[in-house]
């Protein structure tokens, strides 16, 4: 049986914030279809390691490929880290999508406008079909009666609908989760996660950074426990979530009485 | 180019006029900054208290003030209030006045205007501050006197204290208009230093100088009292 | 009736110089716009020689009165040979144009600062999610940045341009005939010092008025795209 190919591949990824070292030494191959959940405590280095895959941090050393474009990194003349070419990480970027936990939906746009601005502008597609999509999107998340509406209107649960649909809207290879339901209140937490299940069910590739468990375990291809800024283990959640876990990984799951 | 003496203090130096024209200024600025507090307070206190007619004139007056240009108001003075004078005391039947002094005409002037600003910044800065505070006040039994005293003014000090310090770099800096009815602060004795000796961008530089030196020790002074005020602040919130 | 017939030739006197306030007033306002525009990239660029003649032109010109600033134009930069040889000397005799370069200098330090304390406000969630999704820096700016910066900008931006009408009164000082110049001639001839101080009042409070609406038109415009809800 054929593996599906590989679309995202982080090797060895490092990043230091002054002098604590945040992520010593992190690698991971996402393939297409790939449900991935990253799953550690606070200061484990989740974040910082999703938001270096599409270089909204630029990591101190390593390799990040999305498709068939390599992260441009050099060092500069002090020896830090930085981007070599900001259009090559611009189109690198644009083959991902990512899902914030503020939602950062612009304010100055409407729902439809937000959806279609980086199809139209950064894909440069044709207009038409860019709105069509949208309009899809928006119906498929449930959104499209809030399409003229402005997103200081709109619920938290709302707003990361729609940033679900702004995803999507430019068919990346992969789309990253940074804890997309940490800032929502429970009934919204329901909402967006069933969301995330039935995107998942379609072969969407997804990195998820999360809390809930109950996501992790049953809609994730493989899941990741990150500490002290290493993958303490990783495998299936059939594995991660069973008696063979690692003691590390079940005494995060069953905090310490 | 120019004889840096001509600044200094020997025989020919207008050194120490100039400074004598800093102090006039720095002291116009405080006299018109304590016109447009006492001022600023009661027109705040007009609009938020005060009956409607009371409340239209305060912000009538906020509106004109803030609108007109400084030097207009500071010529209506000049012009206009010795003639009010003369009247006023002739209707009184009292012998003919002298001219009120320009330094009187200047403070006046300015703090008029310092005035508007003043008040709507007191205005802002009451508000800002939470009704849960006085109603705390008036339950653990204050008078309205005292709470004003010992709960409102501090927290409207605190809060404005930014803002009003602005509005005194804006009077430093409005004394300077003065000078064109003749009062001796720094910007006129500048004038009449380049007019007498024929070097206006020497004298001009070196009252720009000394107005940097100015600002530059008020808005040390004022971040001074805020770091002050915040202190302890800090601490209870601790 | 005489009194009457005095106030329209007041009234008319001024209004005839109401244009000469309001050339100065325009020249001013957009040329120190664009120049606060290069003070605030100055200030946010990675140059430190540039941020701190950023931050050198802010503090000089906040840090002095205009009236002195206009003075230096028009009589201190008269005294240096390399101008009154210059090839500019005829724009720097011209009191129009000292007052306008030297009102041009000082706003462009007060609105500089309002653009910097909007670039501050701009919220990060929208910047990072542009570059999240592959915009290029500069559609970056053009599509996140700018309009973010315009909203919070807009209300301080209106009140320096207010302010600018009462500094261009500034300019009577040497020798312009804007309104308060006129102004001012017309007491020292008459005496009628309420009468004309209530007309030249006036057209000040009514150019206030007519700017204050015209950005309550920009800001509504602004925020009433904002407003509209789906239903």
């Amino acid at each position: 049986m054929t593996r599906s190919p590989i679309v995202l591949t982080a090797s060895n990824i490092r990043k230091s914030f002054g002098t604590r070292e945040v992520l010593a030494g992190v690698s991971l191959d996402a393939r297409a279809g790939d449900v991935i959940s990253i799953l550690g405590g606070s200061g484990s280095g989740k974040s910082t390691f999703l938001r270096c895959l599409n270089l909204l941090e630029v990591p101190d050393s390593g390799e990040i490929k999305v498709g068939d474009v390599q992260a441009p990194l050099t060092r500069d003349r002090k020896g830090r880290t930085v981007i070599a070419d900001h259009r090559a990480a611009a189109r690198m970027r644009s083959q991902t999508a990512m899902v914030f936990q503020g939602f950062n939906l612009w304010a100055h746009m409407t729902v439809l406008e937000n959806v279609i601005e980086a199809p139209l502008r950064v894909q440069k597609r044709d207009r038409a079909e860019v709105c069509a999509t949208a309009e899809a999107l928006l119906e498929r998340v449930g959104m499209s009666a809030f399409a003229n509406a402005y997103p200081q209107r709109l619920s938290g649960g709302q707003q990361q609908r729609v940033a679900i649909a702004r995803a999507l809207a430019t068919n990346p290879k992969v789309i990253l989760f940074d804890e997309p339901t940490s800032a929502l209140d429970p009934e919204r937490v329901r909402d967006v996660l069933a969301l995330m299940r039935s995107i998942a069910t379609e072969g969407c590739t997804m990195i998820v950074v999360t809390h809930e468990m109950a996501f992790a375990r049953e809609v994730s291809t493989s899941v990741i426990h990150l500490a002290n800024g290493v993958i303490e283990s990783s495998g299936p959640p059939a594995h991660m979530f069973g008696p063979d876990a690692s003691p590390a990984f079940r005494a995060f799951l069953s905090p310490a009485s | 180019m120019t004889d840096l003496s001509l600044l200094g203090f020997g025989a020919d130096g207008w050194g120490r006029l100039l400074l004598a024209g800093c102090a006039l200024t720095i002291e116009l600025s405080l006299s018109s900054m304590a016109i447009g507090t006492v001022l600023g307070g009661l027109l705040a206190w007009a609009r938020l208290r005060g009956p409607l007619p009371v409340r239209a004139f305060a912000a009538g007056y906020g509106i004109v003030l803030r609108g007109v240009p400084e030097l207009l108001v500071i010529l209506l003075l000049y012009f206009g209030l010795p003639s009010l004078i003369v009247a006023v005391w002739a209707a009184m039947g009292w012998s003919a006045p002298g001219l009120p002094p320009a330094f009187l005409i200047g403070s006046i002037a300015i703090g008029l205007v310092s005035a508007a600003y003043q008040a709507e910044v007191f205005r802002g800065g009451v508000a800002a501050i939470a009704v849960g505070q006085l109603e705390a006040a008036r339950a653990s039994g204050m008078t309205g006197l005292l709470s004003f005293r010992r709960i409102l003014i501090p927290q409207v000090v605190r809060v404005t204290l930014p803002a009003l310090g602005n509005i005194w770099q804006f009077n430093l800096k409005d004394s300077a208009l003065v000078s064109v009815i003749g009062l001796a602060e720094l910007m006129r004795i500048s004038l009449v230093g380049a007019g007498s000796t024929r070097l206006p961008f020497l004298f001009f530089a070196a009252a720009i100088v000394l107005y940097l030196a100015m600002t530059t020790v008020s808005d040390a002074v004022f971040r001074a009292l805020d770091r002050a005020l915040d202190r302890g602040r800090a601490e209870v919130q601790r | 009736m005489t009194e009457d017939r005095f106030l329209l030739t007041i009234i008319g006197q001024l209004l005839a110089a109401a244009p000469v306030t309001l050339l100065i007033l325009l020249v001013s306002a957009v040329l120190a716009t664009l120049l606060a525009g290069v003070l605030t990239a100055c200030a946010a660029s990675g140059s430190r020689v540039l941020r701190l003649l950023s931050a050198g032109w802010t503090f000089l010109f906040r840090g002095t009165p205009l009236i002195l600033q206009i003075f230096m134009v028009y009589y201190g930069l008269a005294m240096l040979p390399w101008i009154r040889q210059g090839p500019l000397w005829f724009a720097f005799r011209n009191p129009i144009f000292c007052s306008c370069l030297a009102m041009t200098c000082c706003c462009s330090a007060y609105i500089g600062e309002v653009f910097r304390g909007a670039m501050k406000a701009v919220p990060i969630g929208g910047i990072e999610a542009g570059r999240a999704c592959g915009m290029s820096r500069f559609q970056l700016l053009r599509r996140v940045i700018m309009p973010a910066l315009t909203r919070i900008a807009l209300p301080s931006y209106s009140n320096e341009v207010i302010m600018m009408v009462k500094s261009t009164s500034l300019a009577s000082t040497v020798t312009v005939m804007d309104i308060t110049g006129v102004a001012q001639g017309i007491i020292s001839k008459t005496y009628r010092t309420l009468e004309v101080f209530l007309c030249a009042a006036a057209l000040y409070l009514l150019l206030n008025a007519v700017l204050t609406a015209a950005f309550g038109l920009w800001a509504r415009r602004l925020h009433i795209a904002r407003r509209t809800s789906a239903r």
